[in-house]
């Protein structure tokens, strides 16, 4: 196992709790945005606040909107419908979901649609996440129902998919393609889900976990447009598997407590993993050469503080 | 000019020594508004207590006649509104709250990383029976301190000479903060092993950036003449001459008398004759303040090195310095009798210059008159009078003479720092940290103080009675921790200070952790690491017991049960399973059996608690077919439901461990129970599947079995201590006439 250091990096220390962020798609060649959910905790005023980054060295953010919500954000997504408008989808504490439109030009917000809270879930709305086109959303929450939110020209329109009445809670969820999805909860589980099957979960994962990994939580997936078939997740303990559809009992463990021999030395954090991304930076010849039985490379970060890619076998941290 | 040296209160609470400095301006009452969103009319019942940092908990209740009449679910018996009250803790400099929690997060990792080694090398002594090793020791503090330092902001430039701009002779620097300045003088006097031969050095390179910048106002003269930068190119542009200013000149000697040799410099070169159209007239006067340019900046220095742009040329030997000190003096000394002076014309250059010289040869009464504190003239003696000072004592009474040639009503915080340092009283430099920097200094401080001195460390590692049997090192860190503590951003980094605390600091960690609500997932994660870093598995359990219970309680059954297998929670857990058995026997409806089978499905994955869950699992089959056979006749599901039956029946597993809790008070007989209850569930429906149509589903022994469980059961209602269930008065006749139909049938078949 080999482990390089990155050194090039910069700390961009922020005033406020900064409790999601998001890069916005790129508007011009120039422009490069960033899209920052931050709560202030000496007011208690919870925004989204879309930053301009200078890529000067140290680089620099400059606020340009804000806009201000009730509680504290849980979940920031963002999408670009094709060659129109992005949209920011954000999720609160209190259970209400906003979507935002921010005006290409100069970043003020336009305009806004929300459902209040206590409708979609009772509780927290714990992860939400945006079609690629942003015509739809799906929200998962503590309360186990899962919705999904069409977001559409005259406003939001929700539906409920599933409601385990508080038997299964779900924490994060990520949508593989316009029809299918998935979903993470306690217990390291997953869930697969498929509209044109409505009911339940098409697939699960449980797994069977020796006894730390199956006391973990999983905070975020992320599938690969082009395998669709892999459920990449993260969460407690340092662990990140894939989970594949097509082995759907035997997950691969890229990093954390290992089926079978726990604590094993695989492990680059005991923390928890708050976001798991495939290294998108890959040129696709890079991916091609890798087999299709393998795991793309990993970008991972956790709540000690490390920012690691993770290939299986080997992994690069700073 | 005593009356310019007022101190500078950056403040202006300078002098009370409470912790957290508090502000008794405002006497007029704040109002704040409660949002606590309950309908009118309100009882008049209100409790008020602490919550975490300045917030209050308001407990707003409604009066028992309101509720009763509203019977909206919505509207509870009240509700609890937390108010946050403004006021940050304001560290005495530090008022930007964002500013001071960097520095405290970006202590947090040189402190655990010197606490690490520090545990590691206790550690190997041990190993070794030998004392720790002083030289990697105080490496690692001076690295320590080195980390500190740059956290609390750049040193900056010290003032530093632009050649390419003449206007700006000083540049603006990022305002260095007394706090850093207080750092830098521990971290020269205490951290700094390998540079002590140069602490008089070190010591005009710390007044250089401190006296402009933090005290601005001792400097009044170089500040005057530094807020006049205009006034210089006004000179320039009206090619007035500058040498005719008293001011310059006052700039020069002044800069001169702390050491700004490059300021010096830079200054003199602007002197009217060195103007093109001057240089055939006044040649020799240009030769003269050129000479006192190059002896200015050809000074020798004892250090190893100059920082870039700074003049003076150093040496390393004490020997050396002296050879190059005594020649230089002599230079000196040799253009101070020069036959020029005669021929320089000008008074004010002639006067100056050799004001100049005599500040470069240690004149002190010059020297006296050119500085404004007894700062600049304690290290105006470093410079010219006595660059061998060493030793603390020595000093000190260095330090005694220019105070009392130069007297201050009331010392600034550094000055009374300094004061301590020199004076080897540990004693009052603690109270000084801790008075004038607040917690966050002193708790850092200590490891600098510690280093090397034995008296200190033994100051402040002794355990004392007067402070609950910790040292003072641990209560300096526990009140930081403390401060830590109150507030929510920072809470988490609490847990590094109070665990380097031997005596309180677990005791202390394990309130914390316990008052963070943890039914917040993301608390919860983050208590259950650090207990997980601190080997707290107790207070992670309990957490996580408190969050199962909170989420139960909220009807996330799921996250409940999670929670609490998580915390090996077996008492909850059975309370729960045993929720499950009052299920058995009613009818119950699909979507409550569907949460029924859940809930056994969630508890059954746990073998540990599973005792009494296997007699559920066998139930929820049985159950499972009966409700197939509900939905169509269909046989194959009848005889599995059949089969499921018997399998309940005749299991010996009966969970009688289980039910015995459940049936201690009435004592009667368990088999019987649940016998009873089995069968009373089955009464229409199953009476159905006892006597099935077409034909018997079950066999000449199952039926005598039931029968027989039947016996047993009608004997037991007999006893005079069982306890009846809600049952049609005539189940059990039923039952018995079904069963002996099928047994009839079945006898029939065979």
């Amino acid at each position: 196992m080999a482990t390089e250091t990155l050194k090039q990096f910069h700390r961009l220390p922020q005033s406020t709790y900064v409790d999601a962020l998001r890069f916005l798609p790129p508007l011009s060649a120039f422009d490069r945005y960033v899209v920052v959910a931050s709560f202030n905790s000496d007011s208690d005023e919870t925004s989204i606040e879309i930053h301009a980054l200078n890529p000067s060295t140290p680089p620099i953010l400059t606020l340009q909107s804000s806009f201000t919500l009730s509680s504290r954000i849980s979940s920031l997504k963002v999408a670009q419908k094709s060659l129109q408008n992005p949209l920011i989808a954000a999720s609160t504490f209190a259970g209400s979901l906003h979507v935002l439109f921010p005006n290409p030009i100069d970043v003020s917000f336009e305009s806004e649609v929300s459902i209040p809270e206590k409708t979609l879930h009772l509780g927290p709305i714990t992860c939400l996440d945006l079609q690629e086109n942003g015509s739809a959303c799906v929200s998962v929450g503590e309360d186990g129902r899962v919705n999904l939110i069409s977001v559409g020209d005259s406003g939001l329109d929700y539906r409920r998919i599933f409601d385990s009445k508080g038997l299964v809670s779900y924490t994060a969820s990520r949508w593989a393609s316009p029809t299918e999805f998935a979903t993470g909860g306690l217990g390291n589980s997953l869930q697969w889900w498929d509209q044109r099957r409505p009911g339940g979960p098409v697939s699960q994962f449980k797994g069977n976990w020796s006894q730390g990994a199956a006391s973990g939580v999983v905070h975020s997936i992320d599938i690969h447009p082009s395998r669709k078939h892999t459920c990449l997740a993260g969460g407690s303990y340092g662990t990140v598997f894939a989970w594949d559809l097509r082995r759907p009992q035997q997950p691969i463990v890229l990093s954390g407590i290992d089926a079978g021999e726990p604590m094993s030395s695989s492990s680059i954090s005991e923390s928890e993993v708050w976001e798991v991304q495939y290294d998108t930076f890959m040129s696709a010849s890079n991916r091609a050469n890798i087999s299709s039985e393998r795991v793309l490379p990993v970008m991972i970060c956790s709540e000690d503080g490390i920012l690691a890619v993770i290939k299986q076998g080997c992994h690069l941290q700073s | 000019m005593p009356g310019l040296l007022t101190v500078y209160h950056p403040s202006g609470h300078d002098e009370s020594s409470a912790l957290v400095q508090f502000s008794s301006d405002s006497n007029t009452p704040i109002v704040y508004s409660l949002h606590h969103g309950l309908k009118s009319p309100i009882a008049p019942r209100l409790s008020i207590s602490w919550s975490r940092g300045n917030s209050l908990r308001v407990s707003v209740f409604r009066s028992p006649e309101t509720t009763e009449t509203v019977l909206d679910e919505v509207e509870v018996g009240g509700k609890v509104v937390e108010l946050k009250l403004s006021g940050e803790y304001v560290d005495s400099e530090i008022n930007d709250a964002a500013r001071w929690r960097r520095i405290a997060y970006g202590s947090v990792s040189p402190f655990a990383h010197l606490q690490n080694k520090k545990n590691a090398m206790a550690a190997l002594s041990e190993l070794r029976h030998s004392a720790p090793y002083d030289v990697d020791w105080s490496k690692y503090v001076l690295e320590y301190s080195k980390e500190i330092n740059s956290l609390l902001g750049s040193r900056g430039s010290s003032p530093t000479s632009l050649i390419e701009d003449p206007k700006t002779v000083l540049e603006n620097v990022e305002e260095p903060s007394s706090l850093k300045a207080a750092w830098e003088l521990l971290e020269i006097f205490y951290a700094d092993k390998q540079s002590q031969a140069w602490i008089p050095e070190q010591l005009v390179d710390w007044s250089a950036v401190m006296i402009v910048k933090v005290l601005p106002l001792f400097f009044s003269k170089t500040c005057n003449w530094r807020r006049g930068g205009e006034h210089l190119s006004v000179y320039d542009s009206s090619l007035q001459a500058v040498e005719d200013e008293p001011a310059y000149w006052q700039a020069i000697s002044s800069a001169l008398a702390v050491g700004w040799l490059d300021i010096v410099v830079k200054l003199l070169r602007l002197h009217g004759s060195y103007q093109l159209n001057q240089l055939g007239n006044r040649e020799t006067e240009n030769g003269l303040v050129e000479a006192v340019a190059v002896l200015i900046s050809k000074m020798p220095r004892m250090r190893a090195h100059l920082p870039d742009g700074k003049l003076g040329e150093c040496y390393y030997n004490k020997s050396d310095f002296i050879k190059a000190w005594e020649k230089w003096r002599a230079q000196i000394t040799k253009l101070d009798c020069s036959a020029f002076w005669l021929q320089c014309s000008h008074n004010h250059t002639r006067e100056n210059l050799k004001l100049l010289l005599q500040i470069m040869l240690g004149n002190t009464g010059t020297l006296s008159s050119a500085t404004f504190h007894w700062v600049e003239l304690y290290i105006a003696h470093f410079l010219y009078i006595s660059p061998f000072t060493s030793g603390l004592e020595s000093m000190h009474a260095l330090a005694q003479k220019c105070m009392q040639l130069k007297p201050t009503s009331s010392p600034h915080k550094l000055m009374r720092l300094i004061i301590g340092i020199l004076g080897e009283n540990t004693e009052v430099v603690l109270a000084e940290c801790s008075r004038s920097f607040g917690s966050w200094m002193i708790a850092h401080a200590t490891e600098l103080l510690t280093a090397g001195s034995i008296q200190a460390e033994i100051l402040l590692k002794e355990e004392r009675h007067n402070l609950g049997g910790v040292s003072i090192e641990e209560s300096h860190r526990l009140v930081y921790a403390q401060v830590l503590s109150s507030h929510a951003l920072t809470w988490q980094i609490a847990p590094i200070y109070l665990i380097s605390c031997v005596k309180h600091g677990v005791g202390l960690l394990e309130i914390l952790l316990y008052k963070q609500p943890v039914y917040h997932s993301q608390v919860l994660l983050k208590n259950i690491e650090i207990c997980r870093l601190y080997d707290l598995d107790s207070v992670s359990a309990n957490a996580m017991k408190i969050a199962g219970v909170h989420h139960w309680k909220h009807g996330r059954n799921g996250a409940g049960v999670f929670w609490l297998q998580q915390a090996g929670d077996e008492v909850r857990l059975n309370r729960i399973a045993q929720k499950l058995f009052d299920f058995v026997g009613k009818s119950i409806s699909d979507e409550s059996f569907e949460q029924w089978e859940g809930l056994i499905e969630l508890l059954g994955s746990e073998s540990r608690t599973a005792a009494g869950l296997e007699f559920l699992h066998k139930y929820r089959d049985f159950k499972k077919s009966l409700q197939q056979v509900q939905d169509g006749i269909l046989t194959d599901a009848a005889r599995k439901a059949g089969e499921a039956l018997i399998l309940l029946m005749k299991n010996p597993s009966t969970p009688q461990r289980f039910w015995l809790p459940l049936l201690y008070d009435s004592n009667s007989n368990p088999k019987g129970r649940r016998i009873e209850e089995v069968l009373n569930h089955f009464c229409d429906l199953q009476l159905k599947l006892l006597n099935w149509q077409g034909r018997p589903l079950l066999n000449v022994s199952q039926t005598n079995l039931l029968l027989n469980k039947l016996q047993e059961l009608s004997v037991a209602r007999l006893r005079p201590d069982f306890v009846e269930v809600g049952m049609p008065a005539g189940a059990l006749s039923s039952v018995r006439v079904a069963l002996a139909t099928n047994l009839g049938r079945a006898i029939l078949e065979e």
